[in-house]
């Protein structure tokens, strides 16, 4: 960041230049790695380990494959399943759709914009502790805040489809301005002659929109999606702090977590994890093969002033 | 990003604090010098285990203990408590179990029998704090703090406190109609407090969820199960729990006693000094409300559930002997149970109830000799979650209730399995 | 943020007759501003309820829904503070700096060699970076506590109850996100740049640190920004790693664990401190706001 700072001499002289860059490469990576291997990488084998004995208190015994086969046939299981996949479906769609409406209007040119685009980022900025207390407490029945303001008579705690509507609403308020961020970033990439250009042709703004806006924004929109679904695939903190362990909100994290501390059987809670990682995993993949090779600079960019 | 560590340089300093006078500022309890001895208990009314703690220190100066302050919520206490045990680091000698942990530390092999000591605790401390300390009559703890149930009632409204539930229910519904105020506020949200709340009317109906030998589920023998659960649709319908049982936990039906929206209320003795505007809060009933025990279906005795904390020794403690002399202690030494009662904390000693000169405490002690324990068995965590998710849904008649009590005997069934 | 540039293909801008617009501008603006005011009420309205909360007193809080019936006081304030909350602020902020001064040169250095040098497998790699973080944080706590009672048994470095057994997680689970940012920022920046400088001399080091590294500079705050927010937002393991140490305890674990006597709603206080941590982060969002976006969107514009 600082320009001017001194730069050491070279050991060796340049000459080739493109072993150079290799070891430079490597180099430069090694520190990333050595971080995740020993942070990310150990607790997955260590999981998938443990996932294979039957552990209960001190005693474990070796029984294969037994928590996975357990785990098709525990409804629990395929319960949290479900929850999981309604709460990422609605939830990132949600974020994705607001997050692109805020992204917008922080994109306009107004009176006032700085304090908007400062009030659209508060939520996201916000503790996940603190969002989620909040949440827990305007929606409880007793005194019952949101019941009164929408002048409703809902148990949004434990009526298992508001509390879902519950914890989505919390999730969307906190992360679509993350999405925001990440559209908006790309939107500013987008010359402004495109558009210019669109409304000589006589293109109004929603042609504009999905004609131009969209098409170039996708590797902003893929980025975000799927950051936003992993994290989704894996939420813990709302669907437990609103409904603890109940089978109506239990999401795979926090139905692995019930069998990580509150009836401790860690074989099978490994399983779970793994299982959820595995699941995760490989919608994560799903997304980085359908977002292309362009983000590892192999397809060489050019350059246009807006 | 310069800006933000500016930001977070000028804020790391708090006002009028400066970086050495923090240095083991806030630190737990820092008891002892040179702590002998670790004890592992909740957070919340640390005061009183620091003080009790105190005490020891006093007694023994080296053999001192130092407290290890566990998050006040039980997933977190156990979550620590866990990690302790499970990675073998023993850094944790005496455990503060919550009264329904007993059966599944004692099957994990997390904690030591306590069972030669039975005959020092027997007759000094509360049955029912006994009971849960045990499991298939194997004393695996010693009692340490209790809790039991109250039923507050208006002495503006009601005379004589009732002794049946529906005479609680008649004289309740009345009282509660001329007021235009509600009749019964108490833990009706789906959670352990809900569990309590059934529990306590299905043993007051006679019910009792296993045998002796704690090896098979007696939950549908009799009645009991069906009178209770019938008891409270019923009360659902009809309007007799207050608008929002359905997810009121005990200080939302606390403050709404306490703000005179409600004719009875079933609570921990806790509320007591708030309710009598005691500690700086505004109360509408002070001086218009009493408790007494809970009814029953009979009219005889008294049923509540037993809440409170008993101390084990962790197996893994290179310092048992230290860790059970001073589990026996906490449990039998009249001064340190007087710290509990002292803070208006249940004690489980026996002779304390009968020397206080409140009339209340007199109260609980006979409320707690009846308390009932609830099973503290291997899979209690499952059982409570079970009764929760079917129970709940068919007390606001949202289900069958005979299905849901056939799901919570199969759920008590499993309670019991150990592989 | 992104690099990539392609016209859209004309056939997709259909060229429709021109309409001329019928509705009058002042509709228009007020359309807007009513869209802005709800945005605007949607995203601040809980911290309303945070603060009005936090200054009720007393059982009213739990049962009057009317955030706006006192009594009011600051009696929830001065309890949060006799708990230590400003220690636990000063750790957040403490962790929080250290793990984003780690991570983002750190995650500088692979977002460049994934952006420009020649490595095999690049694609594969930055699917490695992203899955190795994918495992479910609640599963992440055990082994990791016995990784670290493992290092205590074998070098007697502790990382339990220290700043360094959090930054180091945060650390790793935030790199996935910082590179990926970073590469794309870094690949946005014209290669001709780095060619010409290489021309004049300049190592492929020389080349990163003097031409590429200070026009990436708005990407690497944003990506500042994003790491340190997640590490003062992070709960599950800063709390099963130093869980009650004031020295070293952060925000969130403080506000998890509040303190409760007997079964009172501390709900006041809960929010007092909420309030109390939001301040500064709001206020850093007032300031920053600029850095951020632009952050964000000038890397790629730029040159």
């Amino acid at each position: 960041m600082v320009s001017t700072a001194p730069v050491r001499a070279p050991a060796r002289k340049p000459a080739d230049t493109g072993l150079g860059e290799r070891a430079m490469g490597r180099i430069f990576l090694a520190p990333s790695f050595a971080f995740m291997a020993v942070i990310a990488l150990f607790p997955v084998f260590y999981a998938i380990g443990k996932s294979l004995y039957d552990i209960r208190g001190l005693r474990q015994e070796f029984i294969g494959f037994d928590n996975y086969a357990r785990a098709l046939t525990d409804s629990g299981f395929f319960n949290a399943v479900g929850n999981t996949f309604v709460f990422t479906v609605s939830s990132v769609s949600l974020e994705f759709v607001i997050g692109m409406v805020f992204a917008l209007i922080m994109h306009q040119v107004f009176v006032g914009r700085g304090l908007t685009r400062a009030v659209i980022l508060v939520p996201w900025v916000v503790p996940t502790a603190v969002a989620a207390q909040v949440w827990r407490y305007m929606f409880d029945h007793n005194p019952g805040f949101v019941n009164a303001v929408l002048g409703a008579d809902i148990n949004w705690l434990r009526d298992p489809a508001w509390s879902m509507v519950g914890i989505i609403s919390a999730d969307v308020w906190k992360t679509a301005p993350f999405v925001a961020l990440l559209l908006l970033a790309g939107l500013q990439t987008i010359p402004e002659d495109y558009y210019e250009a669109a409304k000589v042709d006589g293109a109004n703004a929603l042609q504009r929109f999905w004609g131009i806006t969209l098409p170039l924004l996708r590797p902003s929109i893929v980025v975000a999606l799927l950051f936003r679904t992993v994290d989704a695939l894996r939420m813990f903190d709302f669907a437990y702090v609103f409904a603890g362990h109940s089978n109506s909100l239990a999401t795979l994290s926090v139905y692995a977590q019930r069998f990580l501390v509150a009836e401790p059987q860690l074989g099978y809670a490994n399983a779970l994890s793994t299982v959820t990682f595995v699941i995760v995993m490989l919608v994560g993949l799903a997304f980085i093969s359908r977002m292309g090779r362009h983000m590892v600079g192999d397809v060489a960019p050019r350059k246009e002033k807006g | 990003m310069v800006l933000g560590l500016a930001l977070a340089t000028a804020c790391g300093e708090p006002p009028g604090e400066d970086t050495e006078g923090s240095e083991g500022e806030g630190e737990s309890a820092d008891l002892a010098e040179d702590p002998q001895f670790i004890w592992a208990v909740t957070g919340a009314d640390r005061q009183i285990h620091e003080d009790v703690a105190r005490l020891w220190n006093e007694n023994n100066p080296d053999q001192e203990v130092d407290i290890f302050f566990l998050a006040p919520t039980a997933d977190e206490q156990r979550q620590a408590m866990f990690q302790d045990l499970q990675s073998q680091a023993g850094e944790f000698d005496v455990l503060g179990l919550d009264v329904i942990w007993t059966g599944e530390f004692a099957d994990f092999g997390y904690v030591e029998s306590l069972e030669d000591m039975r005959s020092e605790v027997e007759d000094v401390s509360l049955e029912g704090a006994i009971d849960s300390a045990q499991w298939q009559q194997e004393l695996f703890a010693l009692p340490y703090s209790s809790n039991g149930a109250f039923l507050y009632y208006r002495t503006d409204l009601i005379d004589e406190p009732p002794t049946t539930w529906d005479e609680l229910y008649e004289t309740g519904m009345e009282a509660a109609e001329e007021e235009d105020i509600s009749a019964f506020v108490g833990q009706g949200d789906q959670y352990e407090g809900f569990v309590v709340s059934y529990l306590e009317k299905y043993w007051s109906a006679g019910g009792e969820l296993f045998d002796e030998a704690q090896e098979n589920s007696t939950f549908l023998e009799g009645d009991a199960a069906e009178t209770a659960l019938d008891f409270m649709i019923e009360g659902q319908e009809s309007g007799f729990f207050a608008e929002g049982y359905d997810s009121m936990v005990e200080d939302d039906a606390r403050a709404l006693f306490q703000a005179g929206e409600a004719v009875y209320m079933r609570n921990w003795p806790y509320a007591i000094p708030l309710l009598e505007g005691e500690e700086g809060e505004e109360s509408e009933v002070a001086g218009d409300f009493a408790v007494a025990p809970l009814p029953t279906f009979t009219g005889e005795g008294t049923t509540s559930a037993l809440g409170g904390l008993n101390n084990a020794v962790s197996s893994l403690s290179e310092n048992q002997d230290l860790a059970r002399e001073f589990v026996l202690w906490a449990a039998t030494d009249p001064e340190a149970q007087q710290i509990l009662l002292d803070h208006s904390l249940p004690p489980t000693m026996l002779d304390l109830y009968d020397e206080a000169d409140d009339p209340d405490f007199e109260m609980l002690g006979d409320i707690l000799a009846d308390a009932q324990a609830r099973p503290p068995v291997p899979g209690y965590n499952s059982l409570s979650l079970e009764i929760q998710e079917n129970l709940h849904p068919a007390f606001l008649g949202q289900e069958d209730p005979e299905a849901a009590l056939e799901a919570v005997n199969d759920a008590a069934e499993n309670a019991l399995e150990q592989e | 943020m992104t690099e990539q540039t392609v016209r859209p293909s004309g056939a997709r801008v259909r060229t429709p007759p021109r309409r001329r617009r019928d509705v009058p501008p002042w509709v228009v603006n007020s359309l807007k501003l009513l869209g802005l005011l709800v945005v605007l009420v949607w995203c601040l309205f809980p911290f309303l309820w945070m603060a009005m909360t936090s200054l009720r007193t007393g059982s009213v809080a739990i049962t009057e829904p009317n955030i706006f019936r006192g009594p009011f006081d600051f009696g929830n304030y001065e309890q949060v503070v006799e708990l230590g909350f400003h220690f636990s602020l000063r750790n957040s902020l403490v962790v929080a700096s250290v793990t984003t001064l780690i991570c983002i040169p750190v995650a500088s250095l692979a977002g460049y060699a994934l952006a420009r040098l020649p490595l095999a497998g690049k694609f594969a790699i930055l699917a490695l970076t992203l899955v190795a973080t994918l495992f479910p944080p609640v599963a992440l706590v055990n082994p990791l506590y016995q990784l670290y009672l493992e290092l205590d048994d074998l070098t007697g470095i502790s990382l339990l109850n220290s700043y360094a057994g959090m930054v180091i997680p945060y650390v790793a689970l935030t790199l996935p996100l910082a590179i990926f940012i970073l590469t794309t920022f870094f690949s946005g920046i014209p290669k001709e740049l780095e060619e010409s400088a290489k021309v004049d001399g300049a190592t492929p080091f020389q080349a990163f640190w003097r031409v590429v590294a200070p026009l990436a500079a708005p990407g690497v705050g944003a990506a500042a920004i994003l790491t340190f927010v997640y590490a003062t937002n992070e709960f599950l393991l800063a709390f099963s790693f130093a869980p009650r140490d004031l020295n070293v305890q952060t925000v969130p674990v403080f506000i998890g664990t509040f303190e409760r006597v007997g079964y009172e709603n501390p709900i006041g206080q809960i929010m007092a401190a909420s309030v109390l941590v939001s301040a500064p982060l709001i206020a850093f969002a007032l300031i920053l706001q600029k850095r951020i976006v632009s952050g964000l969107t000038s890397g790629a514009v730029k040159g």
